[in-house]
């Protein structure tokens, strides 16, 4: 048993390493492209703002997939969650690592479903499957994008005509700027409220939020007491909107946490409490250390891995500007933060690339390469099939030779 | 390699900036090219026309990369048609260029052409220098144009800068039919070669306006959409 559980705790290291190493620097290199902050920095502002999203606003998400995607009460054996869990960690895992070697963007969220739903089909069947639940997933590949690129859009639409398509986009930019800080707040705000008090009143939430937002705009209000230095109009508003990426960049790594991280620890836990007290884990909370391991394996993650590709896009793309990028990162952080609230299996990476495509329909983007969409797309429909796959294969060697 | 690298491609505006400079720096030497030909410094203007030969070459390899990384799998602000048309006639200018610098030595130690004609030759490669600096701060501004988001003022900007270049056209076109009336007036005075020379001199050298025209007519396509 001593054995499992130092089994668990590596396998579920590699998959939180596979999320900071992929995942987070996915989801923060547009802030690192568009030069608002340094990979070192996104660095240290995933390590903590990961681990914070994750400690704080992440349980809901964890639960949804431990218990949605498969009907427990079909499993009458400890050691098939536990196996389970492995064989689904393991399998998330390898197919990160093998789409961060192919630079695929693929979603954390999905390859952890498929490797339960692998190991569920396996043990039990179709009947264990919860399909409907499944079939919001296969939605979320969807609604993911479209929410992330309509909300993309709409955020530099809002930009162009509030800002750069005014007399006085510098000016402009001053003004508007707090607006979006605090809108953000409001948001972080809301979640905080729900995730952390948890409160039911949505008025409250409301509440919760427009006092965070308050607060926000008052000290972003000073903040914005910068001069013009430079003689371009646009430079200038560029350079207002770096400030405010420095906040977007770690309102990402926030949303990135609440949502993802759960995806590692929460097998992590159910092994865990498996083996500690049978089948009743499925009601335990997660363990606050287990949280704080995968934090720090994400941590490692980004160090190791993530950097390397943050590093790499800070020096290749310079296409990328501020306000555009900061359109991006703040669709697509409210985005997974709302919908994560409501609990849907909504995956970062996918509302990222949604993002993106949006700020491209509004006439934001030089040059987006359409063909690598489309290897990005097949990537997401093959994700689950493919974690699935393995996930059965690693569960049957387990059960096997362990 | 990370997918960023490759979702962002790179954008075309900044090298075609640079292609647009090269195509600039083309013209400017073609025209002291010319200077040096009407001081019948014929050694001096051989070396430009063959530095003209160069940096046409250069725009050359410039405009293919540029092609080559337009695949049609590219999305972009403005239509990616207008854009490889714009390259087109953007490197069309340093390729006319390069054609009048081939023409230019033709009659070097010959009798001299009439001074009155010689001196129109003289101003219409000043003017072609200012129809393409035109045609540089119309690619230099479209680039303003697309980072503020298509702001209205920009766009003004550059509907300024493809008004005055398309006055430059208008008036090097004048000069082309002046030396024609004077060809054809003259035809018992002037020798046969004589005539040639002068005409295809004149035609090539008002090409470039034409060019860059047809240049910045493609950026005006492109906002006309927007």
């Amino acid at each position: 048993m001593e054995f499992l559980i130092v089994l668990t705790l590596l396998i579920g290291f590699f998959m939180t390493w596979g999320i900071g190493a992929n995942d987070t620097a996915n989801s923060m290199s547009t802030a690192v492209g568009a030069k608002a902050i340094t990979p070192m920095q996104a660095v240290v502002i995933a390590a903590i703002l990961e681990f914070t999203g994750s400690y704080f606003f992440g349980k809901h998400v964890t639960e949804t997939i431990r218990k949605g995607i498969i009907n427990p009460q079909v499993i009458n054996n400890a050691t098939v969650v536990i196996y389970g869990s492995l064989a689904a960690l393991l399998s998330a895992g390898v197919w990160l690592l093998i789409a961060s070697y192919y630079g695929l963007p693929v979603s954390t969220t999905h390859s952890i479903i498929g490797g339960i739903v692998g190991y569920g089909l396996i043990y039990a069947g179709p009947k264990i499957v919860n399909w409907h639940k499944l079939f919001y997933v296969v939605l979320s590949w969807i609604v993911s994008p479209i929410l992330g690129g309509l909300v993309g859009f709409a955020v530099f639409w809002l930009i162009r005509y509030s800002i750069l398509n005014t007399d006085k986009p510098f000016e402009n930019a001053k003004k508007w700027a707090p607006f979006w800080i605090s809108l953000a707040f409001f948001i972080v705000g809301m979640t905080f409220y729900i995730k952390t008090v948890h409160g039911k009143d949505i008025l409250k939430a409301g509440l919760f939020g427009i006092a965070f937002a308050t607060v926000a705009f008052l000290v972003s209000k000073i903040w914005m007491h910068v001069h013009k230095d430079s003689a371009d109009e646009y430079r200038a508003v560029e350079n207002i909107f770096k400030r405010v990426q420095v906040l977007t960049s770690c309102y990402v790594a926030l949303a990135h946490g609440a949502n993802d991280v759960a995806n590692a620890i929460g097998p992590v836990a159910a092994v865990y409490t498996a083996i500690k007290g049978g089948l009743s884990g499925f009601m335990v909370p997660v363990p606050k250390w287990i949280l704080a391991y995968g934090g720090i394996g994400i941590a490692v993650g980004v160090t190791t891995y993530g950097y390397r590709v943050m590093r790499t896009v800070g020096s290749r793309i310079t296409e990328l500007t501020n306000t555009r990028g900061f359109s991006i990162d703040f669709a697509a952080a409210s985005v997974v933060l709302v919908a994560s609230r409501l609990g849907l299996p909504i995956s970062t990476t996918h509302t990222v690339v949604g993002a993106v495509v949006g700020v491209g329909l509004a006439r934001g983007l030089n040059a987006i390469n359409k063909g690598v969409l489309r290897d990005i797309v097949i990537s997401w429909f093959v994700t689950v099939p493919v974690a699935a796959i393995m996930a059965a294969v690693f569960f049957k060697i387990f059960m096997h030779i362990l | 390699m990370p997918f960023w690298l490759k979702i962002f491609s790179k954008s075309p505006f900044k090298p075609m900036i640079e292609h647009g400079k090269i195509v600039k720096e083309t013209v400017e030497t073609l025209e002291l090219a010319v200077v040096e030909w009407y001081k019948q410094n014929y050694d001096e203007m051989e070396k430009l026309c063959g530095r003209v030969d160069q940096l046409e070459k250069e725009a050359d390899k410039i405009k293919e990369s540029i092609r080559d990384s337009l695949s049609h799998r590219i999305m972009m602000p403005v239509s990616r048609n207008d854009v490889l048309l714009y390259l087109y006639y953007q490197d069309k200018i340093a390729d006319t260029a390069q054609d009048v610098a081939k023409w230019l030595p033709l009659r070097k130690h010959k009798d001299l052409l009439p001074e009155e004609l010689r001196k129109i030759i003289l101003e219409m490669a000043k003017e072609s220098i200012d129809a393409v600096r035109g045609v540089y701060d119309g690619i230099a501004q479209l680039d303003i144009v697309l980072e503020s988001g298509f702001n209205e003022q920009e766009i003004e900007k550059e509907y300024e800068i493809i008004k005055k270049v398309e006055m430059v056209e208008s008036k090097i076109d004048k000069y082309v039919s002046y030396i024609l009336n004077y060809v054809f007036q003259h035809d018992d005075e002037m020798k046969y070669s004589e005539a040639i020379y002068i005409l295809s001199l004149s035609r090539l050298l008002s090409s470039i306006s034409d060019k860059a025209k047809d240049s910045v007519e493609r950026i005006r396509q492109m906002l006309a959409r927007s």
